[in-house]
């Protein structure tokens, strides 16, 4: 349970840390929050020359807001922040939700939201709400600045579009329509620090004075290697006045289009069966949520 | 003594290490240092069964900082905590038996080197075909053998018969026959094994320090294993986190530090990490079983048939003792007239099961209270009523000779019920809400040492003086559960002095006297007994003092409070100082010895007056009893079971703190909870754990609290030393019944494998709906 | 590696330590600074035994490296007491509610719990649940141990202490 030796390095500017990345390459790895790299470190899955610490980075870190054009989050920002945030909370509530979610109080101390993104596993907590939001990941290095959607950054379980030398830096979140509410759920086997069996996140809005779905996105965690953008409920959905029955069947098709694998935590009929039933109630809360809010 | 007058036995007084805990001065075994001390790590085997062919570690010993390395020929003698059936070894020799099993030790002057040194060690496996299943292992035992003198990969078998169960079953009204599977769990104690050994050339003598739960029972197995006469042995336990009876034994981290020390004339300490508690075990047996039982026309339970295959894992350890416990359970807490078992402990290339909280309990008490439950139903009464009809009673002796010269098990049931509403409740909630009763017992000391032999369990000396005061030494081991804590109240309610007077001396089998060890919730029992004789003896000098000083008759004297006062004339009055001053300085220090020997009962048939192998197992001088009810909440769309409360009421007789009682009543629901909803330990095809780690094995966390309402009943043992009966293992056996029991009420599915996943719920409710739909 | 000096600040004292830059915080404050009230449970960050304070917030320290903590306040056990020796009224609390038996887990629990009333003095059930979830005890059940919390807290408010 110990680590290799290995040269440590703590920039105080991202133009040191690109530097830096840009000189070592695939020889360092990025340390931000550690509860997943050093880990991974300890069970010797990953051995590496140097460790560039991050955290000492203002620019990476942060969550600035402007009203009109959305919300900031630096990279290295921890999740106990988006925690605590109250425009995370009234903005972004997918976000918030699933921060609050996340392992323990002290890992959420810890952690940070672009680790538990650039980590790519497909159970990460963040990324479903992130994508729901419709974030864009800021990708930055000496090379210059680059952004796309969440979804196109990660390309599968433990595979991101970072090319060498290239940091996540801040994700970049467009600020929701007045009507438009977002939600979160999760399921695992046990209550508390859990890692996900099955995660979802869902953003609607619905026109006033009536059930009618104006937007909706459905993003699933967990039971595919790249974070699930639901078509099919959408398609069930949006235009249409929501009903019970109509929940179910979309609840019913979004088990269908996920494709989840078996593991200790759970089989894949299982992983389906809970998908279904996330999807129905999380459409229920979010529902109510947008009727709320029409208020 | 009057049971209602005690004055320092019933105080919920803080924990005597306490404070030292809070402000991280506990020193726990991986804390301590010692100069020139060295660091030992195990190599552990990648296959669950293979041969060993080669072991050259050349490379290894080369690794600057590295001092010695060993492997099982250093010392290939047997050790086991059951004598009879030891077949265990400190690190293996010619063969592995399960992944994990330790092959190679290595003493470097810093954890690091240790660690990379065992990549150095280069071991020449041939792996032989793996047996997973006991069954299998029974089957394939002509091909393929576990132990060479183990020719049906058993350890043991046993039959046990009663009376006549086929006549009576003749007779029953109501049969019911089911089959039950408890799950391989784990203690998953906070700190993991740790031990370090000082082996001193001159004077040939060694000390270990461990982790560990029965100093007398590894102060024996390090005799043997190091052969070395137990007098030049010297084992002491700082600070431990926790057993449950995983530390019931010795550990191969005792027997490798101790060679390694010997080996390099250093102090070495050997830690496990997580991963090598999980792969040593010792853990629960994963039981299958098969129970019947018979109940008359008016509900009288008449005769229990049992039949018992239990997964063992690869190695003896206490196999044996538990096989014969699960035999035990089945004669309470209700008259059962007539009984048989069958049972065989087999083993397979697991790591190995041994002793576990309520050992040999838990397992069919969830096939009986369970099965109880159903008969209930089938006979159209409560559970309550049948178990009340059935409930054993003071003075009761069963027919295997188990004698309760004292139980309220009764006012248990009646009082978890009452104050639970399981009547207005049961039956009665939405699907998915629903609530279950069971009840359990446990003994309080075994009636025999696991080795033949007449010394007594458990002796305490205590020495009084002006320098010291009182001091009680006992090398009993307290393990978190408190006992130094009872030691001192129950010295002090005798010696008539307070709780906080009394320095306990314990876990140090040079400096403290003989003690058997923690398991079987023995030592409050025992140490109280022995403390009661003792402190007489004190008291009888001091007494005749202090008549003497006060112009009374010392038998009419009583000492309370720290002074002894004449029970007539209450002005006659002095502080209980002052007598062992003139005392000592009359006589010198006092000194009482006490020694405890429960009655040695016997295993017999008493319709035939014939003795019955493996029946002396499951006596004890007395019993503790508990009743829970339990309320479950099913997400019957997710399968997940939530318990959303928790009402039980326990005997433990008198409780001496009441608040350790509370803690180890709350403790051992929080603990079976776990292996009820979700532990289980998992291995793969070949054998290897797939989750050994807190992550991927899951223990509860306060998150899975549940309301829990728990209640001591009055109860006081007129036969037992302060009245007391045990707690911590009683409370463990109801919980999984209880839980399984809700969980029918709420849905109506009798789960009869462990545990109650999500998935397993789902899996069962949606297989329900079909037949439903079908019918 | 040659070994760095580097300067960690426990407890409000100052500790000058060689280190590798692969030596983990809960092996430095045990072994090299011989603070040994942090303990370890499992060195994945699942128990939360090793937890310990830095700047205040709760982390754990088998997952944390020594050399990344230079410049930050480290509480651990130890530093909870006062100068005189008189325990926190957290540790009062643990004691007082029967909330200790092994003990192991209490170092770690004491301070997630000191972490979360600075946050929140005034926690009900659920938040204190939520606040020492990451923490593992098989010994007490945690009933005695959310009593405790939820009794300091109230003495913490009502006395104005820090």
């Amino acid at each position: 349970m110990y680590l290799n030796d290995f040269e440590y390095y703590a920039p105080g500017s991202a133009g040191e840390a690109f530097e830096l990345y840009g000189r070592m390459g695939d020889q360092a790895k990025v340390l931000a929050g550690g509860t997943d790299l050093l880990l991974m470190m300890k069970q010797k899955l990953i051995n590496c020359r140097c460790l560039i610490d991050i955290n000492g980075v203002k620019e990476f870190q942060g969550i600035e807001y402007e009203a009109g054009k959305g919300v900031n989050i630096g990279a290295a920002t921890k999740i106990s922040e988006l925690e605590s945030s109250t425009i995370i909370k009234e903005k972004y509530h997918a976000l918030y939700q699933a921060a609050g979610e996340l392992g323990s109080a002290q890992v959420r101390a810890m952690a940070t939201v672009g680790g538990n993104n650039c980590n790519a596993s497909p159970a990460a907590e963040t990324t479903s709400p992130l994508v729901v939001l419709k974030a864009r990941a800021v990708l930055n290095s000496t090379a210059g600045e680059r952004e796309m959607p969440l979804e196109d950054f990660i390309l599968g379980n433990r595979k991101t579009a970072l090319k060498k030398g290239e940091l996540l830096v801040r994700f970049l979140i467009p600020d929701p329509a007045p009507g438009v509410v977002s939600r979160y759920a999760n399921i695992g086997l046990r209550d508390a620090m859990e890692i996900d069996a099955v995660n979802m996140a869902v953003s609607v809005e619905i026109e006033p004075g009536s059930r009618t779905v104006k937007f909706l996105r459905l993003v699933m965690g967990s039971v595919s290697p790249r974070p699930l953008i639901s078509i099919e409920v959408p398609a069930l959905l949006e235009g249409r006045e929501y009903n019970n029955d109509l929940i179910e069947k979309a609840a019913f098709a979004a088990a269908g289009e996920a494709k989840p694998i078996s593991d200790i935590r759970a089989s894949a009929e299982y992983r389906r069966e809970v998908v279904s039933v996330l999807a129905r109630r999380l459409l229920h809360e979010a529902f109510s949520a947008a009727e709320e809010v029409k208020k | 003594m009057d049971s209602k007058n005690f004055s320092q036995v019933g105080r919920s007084v803080t924990r005597i290490d306490g404070p030292d805990k809070v402000k991280g001065n506990a020193i726990y075994t991986d804390d301590m240092v010692m100069p020139r001390m060295a660091h030992g790590k195990i190599k552990r085997s990648p296959y669950a069964h293979a041969l060993i062919n080669n072991i050259d570690y050349s490379k290894a010993l080369a690794l600057p900082g590295v001092l010695a390395v060993i492997t099982g020929k250093d010392a290939p003698n047997k050790w086991g905590i059951v004598p009879q059936t030891a077949n265990e070894v400190a690190l293996a020799v010619d063969k592995v038996r399960f992944h994990g099993e330790g092959v190679a030790a290595v003493a470097a002057l810093d954890e690091e080197t240790a660690e990379a040194a065992l990549e150095l060690i280069e071991v020449e496996y041939e792996p032989l075909p793996v047996l997973l299943d006991p069954f299998e292992s029974m089957k394939r035992a002509d091909e393929v053998l576990i132990h060479e003198n183990e020719p049906n990969n058993i350890l043991h078998q046993g039959e046990q018969l009663f009376g006549d169960p086929d006549q009576a079953f003749a007779r029953c009204k109501y049969i019911l026959e089911k089959d039950f599977y408890t799950s391989y769990v784990n203690h998953a104690f906070l700190e993991p094994q740790s031990s370090l050994a000082s082996y001193d050339p001159q004077s040939e003598q060694l000390q270990l320090w461990s982790s560990n739960q029965v100093p007398h029972y590894l102060h024996r197995q390090l005799s043997i294993v190091m052969e070395m006469p137990m007098n030049k042995i010297r084992v002491t336990l700082p600070a431990v986190g926790g057993g449950f009876g995983g530390k019931g034994e010795a550990c191969s981290s005792d027997f490798c530090a101790a060679l390694l020390s010997r080996k390099t004339g250093r102090p070495v300490r050997v830690t496990y990490d997580r991963y090598e508690v999980f792969v040593t075990n010792k853990g629960r047996h994963p039981c299958y079983m098969k129970m019947k039982i018979g109940l008359d026309e008016d509900g009288l339970i008449q005769a229990v048939d049992f039949d018992n295959t239990m997964d063992g894992g690869a190695y003896a350890g206490w196999g044996m003792v538990v096989m014969f416990y699960t035999t035990s359970m089945i004669h309470l807490p209700y008259r059962v007239p007539n009984a048989r078992a069958n049972v065989r402990r087999v083993y397979t290339n697991k790591p190995t099961c041994g002793a576990m909280r309520g050992l040999g309990g838990v397992q069919p008490r969830y096939a009986m209270e369970c099965m109880l439950d159903e008969l209930a139903e089938m006979m159209g009464i409560s559970a309550y009523e049948l178990k009340m009809k059935n409930a054993v009673e003071s003075g009761y002796r069963s027919v295997s000779n188990l004698y309760v010269p004292h139980t309220e098990y009764k006012k248990c049931l009646q009082t978890v019920v009452e104050n639970s509403g399981y009547l207005e409740k049961h039956g009665k909630q939405p699907f998915g809400k629903g609530i279950g009763l069971a009840g359990g017992y446990y003994i309080s000391g075994t009636a025999y040492t696991l080795y033949l032999s007449y010394k007594p369990h458990t002796t305490v000396l205590i020495r009084v003086d002006t320098e010291g005061g009182v001091t009680v030494h006992c090398a009993a081991a307290d393990i978190g559960q408190g006992c130094n804590t009872v030691i001192a109240q129950m010295a002090a309610e005798v010696l008539g002095v307070h709780y906080e007077d009394v320095h306990v001396v314990s876990g140090d089998t040079e400096l403290g006297t003989f003690d058997l060890g923690s398991f079987a919730s023995r030592v409050t029992y025992a140490s109280g007994a022995a403390i009661k004789e003792a402190a007489g003896q004190i008291n009888e000098k001091l007494f005749e003092v202090a008549a003497g000083m006060l112009n009374c008759r010392a038998d009419q004297l009583k000492v309370k409070d720290r002074y002894f006062t004449s029970v007539f004339e209450p002005r006659k009055t002095i502080e209980w100082e002052k007598v062992v001053d003139v005392y000592t300085n009359t006589v010198g220090t006092l000194t009482g010895i006490g020694h405890f020997s429960p009655p040695r009962l016997k295993g017999i048939d008493l319709t035939r007056g014939e003795r019955v192998q493996g029946a002396n197992i499951g006596h004890s001088p007395t019993f503790g009893f508990s009743a829970q009810a339990i309320e479950v909440d099913v997400d019957v769309k997710t399968g997940k079971i939530r318990v959303v409360k928790v009402t039980e009421a326990g005997d433990c007789g008198q409780a001496v703190n009441p608040m350790s009682v509370e803690g180890q009543v709350e403790g051992s629901i929080m603990f079976t909870l776990g292996q009820a909803l979700y532990e289980e330990m998992l291995l793969d095809d070949d054998g290897r754990m797939m989750n050994a780690c807190l992550h991927h094995y899951k223990v509860p966390t306060v998150m899975e609290l549940p309301e829990m309402n728990t209640t001591i009943v009055d109860s006081y043992d007129p036969t037992a030393p302060f009245g007391v009966k045990e707690s911590g293992e009683g409370p463990v056996q109801p919980t999984i019944p209880a839980i399984v029991n809700a969980v029918y009420d709420a849905i109506g599915i009798r789960f009869t494998e462990l545990p109650l996943s999500p998935e397993k719920v789902l899996k069962a409710l949606k297989e329900k709906q079909e037949i439903k739909g079908k019918l | 590696m040659k070994q760095q000096l580097i300067q960690l600040d426990i407890n409000n004292q100052i500790y000058e330590v060689p280190i590798n830059n692969r030596d983990l915080l809960v092996d430095v404050i045990r072994k090299k600074v011989g603070l040994t009230g942090t303990k370890k449970g499992c060195g994945e960050g699942d128990c939360g035994a090793c937890t310990v304070l830095v700047d205040g917030a709760p982390i754990l320290s088998c997952l944390t490296l020594a050399v990344s903590c230079q410049g930050k306040k480290i509480t651990t056990i130890e530093g909870l007491a006062d100068d005189q020796g008189n325990l926190h009224p957290i540790q009062q609390s643990f004691l007082d509610h029967g909330a200790v038996q092994c003990g192991f887990c209490t170092p770690g629990m004491i301070l997630t719990t000191k972490a979360m009333l600075d946050k929140n003095p005034q926690p009900d059930d659920r938040s204190i649940k939520r606040g020492i979830a990451g923490n593992i005890c098989r010994c007490t059940g945690y009933k005695k141990i959310v009593e405790a919390i939820g009794a300091s807290a109230k003495k913490i408010t009502a006395g104005g202490i820090k």
